[in-house]
């Protein structure tokens, strides 16, 4: 393979049983923006664990420009910079004595390495807070810190798990602008992330895992025509009617009634529904229901979007966890791990 | 080698830490203190059981600037733990750092915080009129053998860190150790004045060792304040062997268990 992150038959059992990657191979190539995706517990950080060398593989192979895992280990700590699940940050120092630390730890010192923290406290938005110690940031400042410190160096790949849950809008509007930014200079960016807008617009390719494995990888386009189908997303009124199940009644139905269905899968609200044609379809279905006595709270249509996509594969809708500025502070030291 | 620069930079780390937490200097300085100033008064008739003329607060010294050393030490441990679970050992791994440099920096940081705090114990010594008999160079070995006490006693902590995972475990371990170590050792009091199965423990017990050089540098044998420069080699090389000992054992055990955990 010729990519800048070769895996192949990579898969992960952890001491306990776990078996948290079962053999996912995908590549990526030098200066792509790379979306890996997939509902909590997937093993997306698993992954990036093996591939930044912080966890060993148990089987498979994965390597990062063209160096081993294993045995090139120090190779490749010195060309990435990366981003953990959990904000970490030395909350007894400063934003910039957190960031010039990382740089000397990369081997960095002097004019330069001061330099570049100056230029990435404008970047992320700390300038002012840049002599404060990091434990009186907020939430979302100490999320921007830590991205930034892992950008000291000027890696050639980042690895980034979940860089913007947690931020407000728009600091989170300012992140994706600044790694679209960094991508354009040649950057090859490892993302995941719940924001599936955001992986729309800039993930130039993307893979989904669920428990474990690879259900799809694509361009955000070629997933969203796999689907080849408009959604129907309806809502119910009541979860449950006549001692049974509307959700299935209502399948049952649909499935019995409608031509031109290719899938049907539960939803937090009730059912989508992809089919061709879907606007044409609404007042049917309306009708129809209507005359089952099946109470409907909400329908609409849309053109496959990547939710679809990762609905159709996994059976689950992404959940982000949306926070207001007024409580991210919080809620980031409750985050599980 | 990136070994000594990452060291260093290590060490600033935990400096800064340090000053910006006075609270954990204030707990490992205060007992010290406390002993040096109220308890040598309470004792004080332990003295003349010593030797004629003999100051309980002078005899005392040398036990006191040990024991800093002992406490200070003991936070080695729970401070690596609190980066194990922070994550930010996890983040500096994924750097180039060097990994042995991680552990040295955290004892070079722990060696020179029980130096100062050696120091200021002595200073406070001095205006209470006790100064190693044998001048600057019995200072400077006396402060020398503290700090290198501490590097072995830093061992133990970070190695019951690195094993068990939790803070809580190392402070109540060290908690359970230090008072019969200190107590059943020559720190505090003169191993004539013990009964005989612990005049035993007390002279095995490696506190013995390293006190007994400190107050030979004090209070030069035998017993006597005003004798002049002596240097009692025997007894501050066996210091030195016995800490050295324990530093080789407690430090491999660490380094050891340091690099199960980082791999
Ligand atoms: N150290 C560990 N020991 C045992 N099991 C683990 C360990 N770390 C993770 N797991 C398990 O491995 C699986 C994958 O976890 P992983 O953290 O890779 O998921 P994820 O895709 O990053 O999820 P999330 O979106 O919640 O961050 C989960 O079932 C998790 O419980
Ligand atoms: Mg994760």
């Amino acid at each position: 393979m010729t990519g800048i992150i070769d895996v192949s038959q990579l898969a992960k059992t952890y001491g306990d049983g776990t078996k948290a990657v079962k053999g996912i191979s995908f590549n990526v190539s030098e200066g792509e923006f790379f979306g890996f995706l997939g509902p909590n517990g997937a093993g997306k950080s698993t992954t990036i664990k093996i591939l930044t060398t912080l966890l060993r593989k148990t089987s498979g192979s994965a390597s990062v420009a063209g160096f081993d895992v294993d045995s090139d280990g120090a190779k490749i700590r010195k060309i990435i910079g990366v981003q953990n699940q959990d904000t970490v940050v030395d909350e007894d120092l400063t934003g910039r004595e957190n960031m010039t630390l990382q740089g000397e730890l990369q081997q960095m010192h002097g004019q330069a390495l001061n330099e570049r923290v100056d230029e990435l406290l404008k970047i992320v938005d700390l300038v002012d807070a840049a002599d404060k110690r990091a434990g009186f940031y907020s939430g979302g400042m100490k999320k921007r810190l830590d991205l930034a410190t892992t950008l000291v160096h000027d890696p050639k790949i980042l690895f980034l798990d979940e860089p913007t849950t947690g931020l407000d809008p728009q600091s989170r509007a300012a992140i994706w602008a600044y790694l679209k930014r960094l991508n354009e200079q040649g950057i090859t960016i490892f993302i995941t992330t719940q924001y599936l807008e955001e992986v729309d617009r800039l993930c130039r390719r993307l893979a989904i895992v669920d428990l474990g494995e690879i259900v799809a990888q694509g361009t955000p386009s070629e997933l969203k025509q796999e689907i080849g189908a408009d959604s129907i997303s309806l809502g119910f009124e009541n979860s449950t009617m006549n001692g049974g199940d509307t959700r299935s009644k209502a399948k049952e139905l649909l499935e019995k009634k409608f031509d031109g269905i290719s899938n049907i899968v539960n939803s937090d609200i009730g059912l989508t529904v992809y089919a061709k044609n879907g606007g044409f379809l609404v007042p049917e279905i309306v009708r129809a229901f209507d005359d089952a006595k099946i109470g409907l709270s909400s329908i609409g249509v849309s053109s496959p979007t990547l939710d679809d996509v990762f609905l159709k594969h996994t059976g689950k809708r992404i959940r982000v966890e949306e926070v207001s500025s007024a409580n991210y502070r919080g809620m980031f030291s409750r985050r599980r791990r | 080698m990136s070994f000594f620069s990452d060291s260093y930079h290590l060490f600033i780390r935990w400096m800064k830490k340090l000053v910006r937490n006075p609270i954990l200097v204030f707990f490992s300085l205060f007992q010290p203190i406390i002993f040096l100033v109220l308890f040598t008064q309470l004792f004080s008739k332990f003295g003349s059981l010593i030797g004629p003329g003999v100051s309980y607060t002078v005899f005392a010294t040398a036990g006191i600037v040990l024991q800093n050393a002992f406490s200070s030490a003991f936070q080695s441990g729970t401070s690596v733990v609190d980066d194990i679970k922070s994550g930010f050992l996890t983040k500096m791994l994924a750097t180039p750092v060097n990994r042995s440099a991680i552990l040295f920096g955290r004892i070079l940081s722990d060696m020179f915080r029980v130096a100062v705090q050696t120091i200021i114990i002595l200073a406070l010594a001095y205006v209470l009129g006790v100064y190693p008999q044998t001048g600057v160079l019995g200072y400077v070995l006396v402060i020398l053998t503290v700090g290198f006490s501490g590097l072995a006693w830093s061992g133990i902590s970070l190695a019951l860190g690195l094993k068990t995972k939790s803070g809580e475990t190392v402070f109540g371990i060290a908690g359970f150790l230090t008072f019969p170590l200190l107590f059943m050792s020559t720190a505090l009091v003169n191993p004539t004045s013990m009964p005989p199965w612990m005049q035993t423990v007390s002279s095995y017990n490696p506190i013995s060792f390293a006190v007994n050089a400190i107050r030979s540098l004090i209070m030069p044998p035998p017993h006597c304040i005003i004798c002049t420069n002596v240097f009692d080699w025997s007894t501050i090389l066996q210091a030195y062997g016995v800490i050295a000992l324990i530093g080789v054992v407690t430090l491999g055990a660490t380094l050891y268990l340091f690099r199960k955990v980082v791999s």
